[in-house]
């Protein structure tokens, strides 16, 4: 049975197939049509997964998109209708947008694959985070909490999943909090507050926290009412994301927190604006870690598992995941590799597969990477075409000298098999560097991701020696498998991982297992042996404002307009020469006809 | 073929237009900002032909052309930030939106599946429009030397780029390239009265929905406001037929 699942429109659009109850590909829009971010219908990836998989859309049994477009429509207009009649800028916007593509979700995927339209199936938003983070976890019976922005209505529900001893799977959601009540709003309008995008800066927030201190929590407080049964509410008079596109905090929030950051303005952490918005950014996380941790709490004393499965685009927030880790009761927790939107594609797929088919449980392998594979040969092409030193290398040898430049301070793009699905970079599309210094953090920032400084840079490490360097709480390490967690450095080797280590003491560690990504691990002791720290910093391959690399060329530009030294896919190595070659505007050769000839031949 | 030093015709008309935008800092903000988005777009965009081209020239070049677009971008937006923290209105207006969505400006560009004709007939007009506008744009800022010197550089930059994807054009498309400038100069304009048209129904759609929403709404809104008093915050249960509801259902 052929699935192809699809999630779009609001942020962050992605595509997936499953053939006979297992992921055959995902894939991100962003990833191939090259826009951050990208929500538009994703044509490129279901293309992409059709091509791969080699099926035409003839050959589907189902197609399944990852909410409920009309009933997403229905609480768009009872919002319009409920703020009347303050919402009468945002009410013709609202319409037009709906109704001009969103809410006919069916007619747009039959049309683009002529698919009969009974063919064309929904889930609830919620149950496809549900299913996401469920069936590619490896439990067979787990509690399941989803936290997001909003879905169709809901914004944060509880529930269960079981693999059956039949080879029946059941997911039941046993209760929710309906917008406006949404941990996912109250960060994203703290996240506008400060000056970052919504939506898409989220994890700055929590970066600028630990530089503040949750002092704010009494004003939170006001705007956030905690209530008996261990949920809570947000007090509208401090919202206006319900009621306009325009602003999502009111007046009276900024009376209580002081006037908000502006976009263009620095934030300077010694003055005390800076430390003012700092200290928000603490109460806010603050705030959402104290309420996952007590619904989080409950779903555990209610349900007596061992296991949780947390999906939705809050559980990218890597410090709240660790203190649910540790204080909820849970002894393991799984979040995916893409908990986000982009990540209900396949969680759609999956729950149509396993819940309405009722398709007996398949494993699923444990890794990220399920989008297009990397083409060396289009990189020694290139480089080779541009005159640049490439090597084909043999792999011990390829080791061998990248952990040499590596060791000598160098900054490798490393490009390695199917890019990941998901946000994070976990060793098939990276920037690898040595992880000891603060200066090494300062050259990337500078010359690559050009980032705020108070955000911290990741580390990989192999599994074996993750405590060493980390302090992980039992079920830490599964946790850091999808860089989920944020943890403690142990305090003895943070002068020797200065580059990773956040102002806090801690790091957003990835802890890799040889079987995930063998080639990276073999770097990691490579390195290891060199300098005594099987360590690496490890950052997505982008430049800021642009999505992760997918293919060689795209790594291939990137290296050429960037500071990285060393390029790697799969036996190809690219070298940056010392000294730049004058570029063809300086040199004039653009204009002339034999260089032109010279250089196409 | 010559450097840019005035403005194109029309804008030279419509210089009393150009000089009142520019006139007011928070104008001049404001399009200092957008013009820092759509470099940088459309620094993202040739990038993008950078990588699909099979013309390894055109590669070197687009990449270079990109560099510079995203350069520009740091600029006006470096120079636009230094102008807003430097004034004391109130700001929040002034930042919402951005008039000119797109990495071209008016022009909405797609690289994937063009072949480099098109797309180099498209930049080249694109950049010389763009080279005459800031021909102009430079006088109207005499008064603030930094932002000249910004204009005056980037000015330097699209004369380049014009004339390399002229030259280019001639090169890959020797007999016909005069017909693929024209053609771009067609298509720009037609998009230019799409986006005229697409404004026009925005806003006549706006103000219908405006009526329909003061004429048709408020005894709904009234319903709608009572259920939301009956309505409980807190932990909802799922009602059966909730979870039972059909896949096939858009509901």
């Amino acid at each position: 049975m052929n699935i192809l699942g699809i999630s779009a429109h609001y942020h962050d659009s992605a595509a997936a197939i499953v053939i006979d109850g297992m992921p055959a590909c995902a894939v991100q829009e962003e990833r191939l049509s090259r826009r951050k971010n990208d929500a538009g219908f994703p044509v490129n990836a279901i293309a992409w997964c059709l091509e791969h998989t080699k099926l035409e859309p003839a050959d589907l049994d189902a197609v399944v998109f990852y909410e409920r477009s009309m009933l997403k429509f229905e609480r768009i207009l009872t919002c319009a209708l409920r703020a009347f009649p303050r919402s009468w800028r945002s009410f013709p916007h609202a319409i037009k947008n709906t109704l001009g593509e969103k809410a006919w979700a069916r007619g747009i995927i039959s049309s683009h694959l002529d698919v009969p339209r009974d063919r064309i199936l929904f889930t609830d938003h919620h149950a496809s985070h549900a299913a996401a983070a469920f069936l590619t976890a490896p439990t067979s019976h787990a509690a399941i909490l989803t936290a997001d922005g909003v879905g169709e209505w809901a914004t944060l529900t509880c529930g269960e999943g079981e693999r059956c001893a039949d080879g029946t799977t059941d997911i039941t959601i046993r209760r929710e909090i309906r917008f406006p009540h949404s941990l996912g709003m109250l960060y994203s309008t703290f996240t506008a507050y400060l000056g970052f995008k919504v939506n898409e800066d989220e994890y700055k927030v929590m970066g600028l926290a630990a530089y503040g201190r949750p002092t704010l929590m009494e004003q939170l407080r006001k705007v956030v009412r905690r209530l008996p049964d261990g949920s809570f509410a947000l007090v509208p008079e401090y919202f206006e994301f319900q009621t306009t596109a325009e602003r999502s905090y009111s007046a009276k929030f900024v009376g209580l927190f002081g006037p908000p950051r502006q976009r263009y303005d620095p934030i300077d952490l010694d003055s005390a604006d800076g430390q003012r918005f700092a200290d928000c950014a603490a109460s806010v996380q603050c705030m959402l870690e104290d309420i996952l941790v007590d619904i989080a709490a409950r779903l555990h004393r209610e349900t007596g598992l061992a296991d949780l499965c947390f999906g939705g685009g809050v559980a990218l927030n890597g410090v709240a995941n660790a203190r649910v880790l540790a204080e909820s009761g849970f002894e393991r927790l799984f979040v995916p590799p893409a908990p986000g939107d982009a990540g209900c594609a396949l969680g759609a797929a999956l729950y149509a597969d396993r819940i309405y088919f009722r398709n007996p449980d398949r494993e699923i392998p444990d890794h990220p990477f399920w989008g297009p594979a990397v083409d060396a040969r289009a990189l020694t092409r290139a480089a080779r075409e541009d005159g640049q030193a490439v090597q084909e290398v043999d792999e011990a040898p390829l080791i061998e000298r990248v952990a040499d430049d590596l060791a000598a301070g160098r900054i490798v793009g490393w490009m390695e098999g199917a890019c990941e699905f998901g946000p994070r970079a976990l060793g098939h599309r990276s920037l690898l560097a040595a992880p000891h210094s603060g200066e090494m953090r300062d050259r990337l920032n500078r010359d690559i991701k050009h980032r705020e400084e108070f955000r911290p840079f990741a580390p990989v490490v192999p599994a074996e020696w993750a405590d060493r360097f980390f302090e992980l709480p039992p079920g830490g390490a599964r946790l850091a498998r999808y860089m989920s967690g944020v943890f403690p450095v142990r305090q003895e080797w943070r002068p020797r991982l200065a580059a990773v280590t956040h102002v806090d003491g801690t790091a957003r560690v990835q802890v890799l297992e040889r079987q995930m990504a063998p080639r990276l691990h073999a770097l990691l002791e490579a390195y290891g042996r060199r300098t005594g720290v099987p360590v690496l910093l490890n950052t997505s391959f982008n430049v800021a404002g642009e999505p992760i690399v997918t293919h060689a060329l795209e790594g291939y530009l990137t290296f050429r307009r960037c500071g990285i030294d060393v390029l790697v896919a799969g036996p190809t190595i690219v070298t940056k020469s010392a000294a730049a070659a004058p570029t063809l505007k300086e040199s004039g050769a653009w204009s002339s006809s034999s260089a032109a000839a010279s250089t196409v031949a | 073929m010559p450097a840019v030093t005035r403005g194109a015709p029309l804008d030279r008309v419509m210089r009393p237009i150009h000089e009142w935008v520019w006139a007011d800092n928070d104008r001049r903000v404001r399009k200092l900002l957008t013009f820092a988005d759509v470099e940088t777009d459309g620094g993202r965009d040739i990038l993008r032909a950078a990588e699909m081209t099979p013309d390894p020239l055109l590669r070197r070049l687009y990449l270079e052309h990109a560099i510079d677009e995203l350069h520009h971008g740091d600029l006006f937006r470096e120079r636009g930030a230094a102008l807003f923290r430097a004034r004391q209105r109130a700001r929040r207006v002034m930042l919402s939106g951005n008039p000119l969505p797109g990495g071209h400006g008016l022009d909405d560009l797609r690289i994937d599946g063009q072949p480099d004709r098109t797309l180099l007939a498209f930049l080249h007009v694109a950049e010389k429009a763009a080279a005459r506008r800031f021909a102009l744009y430079r006088e109207l800022v005499d008064d603030d030397p930094q932002t000249r010197v910004i204009f005056e550089e980037i000015l330097r930059d699209e004369v380049f780029h014009m004339n390399y994807t002229y030259k280019q054009l001639t090169r890959i498309a020797p007999g016909d390239y005069r017909r693929h400038v024209w053609h771009a100069r067609a298509r720009r304009l037609w998009n230019r009265y799409l986006r005229v048209a697409a404004a026009f129904t925005a806003v006549f759609g706006g103000v219908a929905l405006t009526v329909m929403y003061f004429v048709l709404l408020p005894p709904f809104a009234w319903l709608a406001k009572r259920s939301q008093r009956r309505e409980q915050s807190g932990w909802m249960p799922l009602p059966r037929a909730r979870q039972d509801a059909s896949q096939r259902s858009q509901y």
